[in-house]
């Protein structure tokens, strides 16, 4: 089969797939009740996912080195790292909200490979001499998998934001893990001890289409006394912890990413840092989430700003992975306009 | 973590204030997350600056770029950046300040905080009281259930069971407690074999002809106590210095075939080395880095071969060329120009108007003037960036620590309490990282406990 035409082929089709999901993603947003709209989204994502491994693959079979030489391969690359991701998150949320946000993204990345890059630029193209080491796998391939993981959180938080828009929160989970206790707007009243039951409206949780939501309603047929129950988080809970488990994620893979360089640095050329632009921008792109996660524990920080900041490195990550190129220095310039 | 504890006896001395000066105002401020927090944006934000401005640059530069008149944004000028010393943010003293400023910090959060968290994870209780499931937010009662079902379900989702009586507390994933300990310590390996490093190590450069002998001498940065790293006793013989080419003319690779001798002029080492695979004795290594043409070789009609240096001439940063002459009288009032610019063997000759008039490669010959020039060989010269860093172990002992910890601490430390009262078990949980995944695993493991599903939104085993 002919490799160059399954590629044309396969990065427009998973765009065209990419942009279906992201309309089913908001099309379930916007209408709860559609049913298989949820698992249709998640198909596409899927879909797209095996799609772009399948292009990496041919690309790697035609050239015979790992697919991570220029700009069009990385942004597949990443791509692939952002559906991944969205499965990742998807399936520990079970919110069907997370599509509605990470799809654009990576329909973005996409379009932006697919369609605006000129010919000459999606062609692949032999190493140069300062790239042909192993570590060049190890090191560019988990730097991009930390990208879509810290973009994935990072759009996480948006979404976060804009679910909580114009309310105070109290986060629940970090390292210190504050957020096992109980909210005391629903702390229950008990005194057992007198034999006095205090009526307290037991709280259940349904679930409707986008997620658990809090409702208040009477005990069902439990008998007095009122039952202990456990007090579910709701969508604000669930995309916020998704969020930091996903930047949780992102983290340590953009720590061995980043002495993975360091490391080839040294060995290559006797200097595992440098302050090469884009080293820089990894460094702050580091900085910028372990403050992040120092925030979720810190006292006075806590209801949404710490997801601000972590939207905002959406805005840090995009500046690392392809801002600092356009400054077109260094070793990490691979193939952009210039 | 303010002063709260009042000491009994009055200090005594200059020590003791000092030290009660530590332990109560410098320490809670070093461990305050919010300095930690300043910090770190701090720091990402002059590492901002310096790749913007551009770095190292000379004061000409800086002039032209950053005039007084307009000024950048009002007040940037290159008069506020050399002062600042913005044209090399990441060595002046106030970013160093900054990074030994975080490194306290680290300390004093790794004993004011990590190690009381880590202490008071492993001194856990028992849960004696039904009261005290209530402040846990995953809580509940059930009846016609035991503790003895209840074990089982927690083994086989890898908790670590205690019991006391009819109290029951599990536990998983306490390595994301310790995890956060060890990234902070390897965080201060690193930043302590950085500075080892640059106090110890040494930094140089040699641009060296194929054939030649070189002892280390062009220093560009060394540290205060170097001086014991560079060598003094040995040097190094290039052998040979050849690229491959690809087939379209691209670089593909160099290399350079180096022996190290020691003073006897003896061969103790031997290595061909390129980019990405370096020469390494007594700590020293050597990188493949750059390359020039040194010189050529020729032979006018049959004299002996004759080395002729070649010099590389100003382009205008439109590729690299190199040049030499080569005399074709015996007065020198005639010859023509070599020029060379790779090393594939061909060179280009010019007559003293300029004009091309031939071109040649290695081994052929030319009549020129009226003698049969003939290029033997075009002689490389390699470039080798030669470094010392004896902070490398250190560093890199951070850095594998650093890795392994940071990936700890993406653990989610997980906790279980159960009590049987009466004929009623009262479990309740709480994690510290992982919620949503924590309140399915709880769930499941009530679902399973009980017949019928907790609540609506079972999650299916």
């Amino acid at each position: 089969m002919d490799l160059v035409s399954l590629q044309g082929w396969l990065d427009n089709a998973s765009f065209a797939v990419l942009f279906l999901t992201m309309l089913v993603y908001w099309g379930g947003a916007a209408f709860p009740g559609v049913p298989y709209l949820a698992s249709l989204g998640t198909a596409g994502m899927a879909i797209a996912n095996l799609m772009i491994a399948a292009l990496l693959s041919a690309r790697w079979i035609e050239a015979g080195y790992f697919p991570l030489s220029n700009l069009y391969e990385s942004l597949f690359f990443i791509a692939w790292g952002v559906t991944t991701m969205h499965l990742v998150a998807e399936q520990m949320s079970r919110s069907r909200l997370v599509g509605a946000f990470t799809a654009p993204v990576a329909m973005g990345i996409t379009a932006f490979a697919a369609l605006s890059l000129p010919a000459q630029m999606q062609a692949s193209e032999p190493l140069v001499p300062a790239l042909k080491s192993n570590w060049l796998m190890m090191h560019v391939s988990v730097m991009l998998l930390s990208y879509a993981a810290l973009m994935v959180g990072a759009v996480l938080a948006i979404a976060f934001l804009i679910v909580t828009r114009g309310q105070s929160v109290e986060l629940r989970g970090s390292s210190v893990g504050t957020g096992g206790f109980r909210d005391s707007r629903y702390r229950l009243r008990r005194t057992n001890e007198l034999g006095v039951e205090t009526p307290q409206p037991a709280l259940q949780y349904l679930a409707d289409g986008t997620g658990a939501t809090t409702i208040l309603a009477a005990p069902p047929q439990t008998a007095q006394p009122l039952p202990l129950s456990p007090q579910r988080l709701n969508l604000a809970d669930t995309l916020d912890n998704i969020s930091y488990r996903m930047i949780g994620l992102g983290f340590p893979l953009l720590t061995i990413g980043i002495i993975a360089g360091a490391v080839w640095a040294n060995e290559a050329w006797g200097s595992y840092w440098s302050w090469d632009p884009k080293e820089t921008w990894a460094l702050i792109t580091w900085l910028v989430f372990a403050a992040y996660l120092h925030a979720r524990i810190t006292k006075g920080w806590q209801g949404r700003r710490p997801a601000i900041l972590a939207a905002s490195g959406f805005l840090v990550v995009w500046i690392c992975y392809l801002g600092v190129n356009l400054l077109g220095k260094g070793l990490h310039s691979y193939g952009w306009f210039f | 973590m303010t002063s709260e504890t009042p000491t009994s006896s009055k200090p005594t001395g200059l020590h003791d204030l000092f030290q009660r000066y530590i332990q109560r105002e410098l320490l809670p401020l070093l461990a305050d997350l919010r300095l930690a927090i300043a910090l770190l944006l701090a720091i990402a934000l002059f590492s901002i600056s310096g790749t913007v401005i551009e770095q190292g640059q000379t004061l000409a530069f800086y002039q032209a770029n950053y005039p007084e008149h307009p000024a950048l944004f009002g007040f940037l000028t290159w008069k506020v950046i050399l002062w600042l010393g913005l044209d090399h943010v990441y060595r002046t003293w106030w970013f160093l300040a900054l990074l030994i400023l975080f490194g306290a910090s680290l300390t004093a959060c790794t004993f004011t905080r990590q190690f009381p968290t880590l202490k008071s994870a492993q001194t856990w209780k028992f849960y004696q009281q039904p009261r005290q499931f209530e402040k846990l937010a995953l809580s509940t009662e059930l009846e016609r259930v035991s503790l003895e079902a209840l074990e089982p379900l927690l083994h086989q989702k890898r908790y670590k069971l205690f019991r006391e009586g009819n109290a029951l507390y599990a536990r998983k994933g306490i390595v994301g407690r310790i995890g956060p300990i060890i990234v902070h310590a390897s965080m201060l390996l690193i930043l302590a074999g950085a500075i080892w490093g640059s106090m110890t190590g040494f930094f140089a450069q040699e641009m060296v002809p194929a054939g030649q002998t070189f002892q280390i001498k062009n220093i560009f940065d060394a540290g205060p106590w170097a001086a014991a790293q560079i060598p003094k006793d040995w040097s190094v013989h290039v052998n040979r210095f050849w690229i491959d080419y690809t087939p379209e003319g691209g670089i593909n690779q160099f290399y350079s075939d180096l022996s190290v001798l020691d003073q006897d002029g003896k061969e103790v080492d031997r290595k061909t080395i390129y980019v990405n695979e370096p020469l390494r004795y007594k700590g020293v290594t050597m990188y493949q880095a750059d390359w020039a043409i040194a010189g050529i070789k020729v032979k006018l009609n049959n004299s002996p071969v004759i080395a002729l240096p070649m010099g590389e001439l100003d382009t205008g940063g439109k590729g690299r060329l190199w040049g030499t002459w080569v005399p074709t009288k015996p007065d020198l009032s005639e010859g023509v120009s070599v020029i060379a610019k790779d090393l594939q063997g061909t060179v280009l000759l010019y007559d003293n108007q300029g004009t091309l008039i031939n071109t040649l490669r290695e081994g052929m010959s030319a009549e020129v003037n009226g003698i049969r020039l003939t290029i033997v060989e075009i002689v490389g010269s390699t470039g080798l960036q030669i470094k010392a860093d004896p902070g490398i172990p250190i560093v890199y002992l951070g850095f594998a620590l650093l890795m392994v910890s940071v990936m700890m601490s993406y653990v989610s430390h997980s906790q279980i309490w159960a009590l049987q009262a009466g004929d009623k078990l009262y479990v309740g949980g709480r994690t510290n990282r992982a919620q949503v995944a924590f309140e399915r695993e709880l769930l499941s493991v009530l679902d399973a406990l009980t017949a019928e599903p907790l609540s609506m939104t079972s999650t299916k085993p």
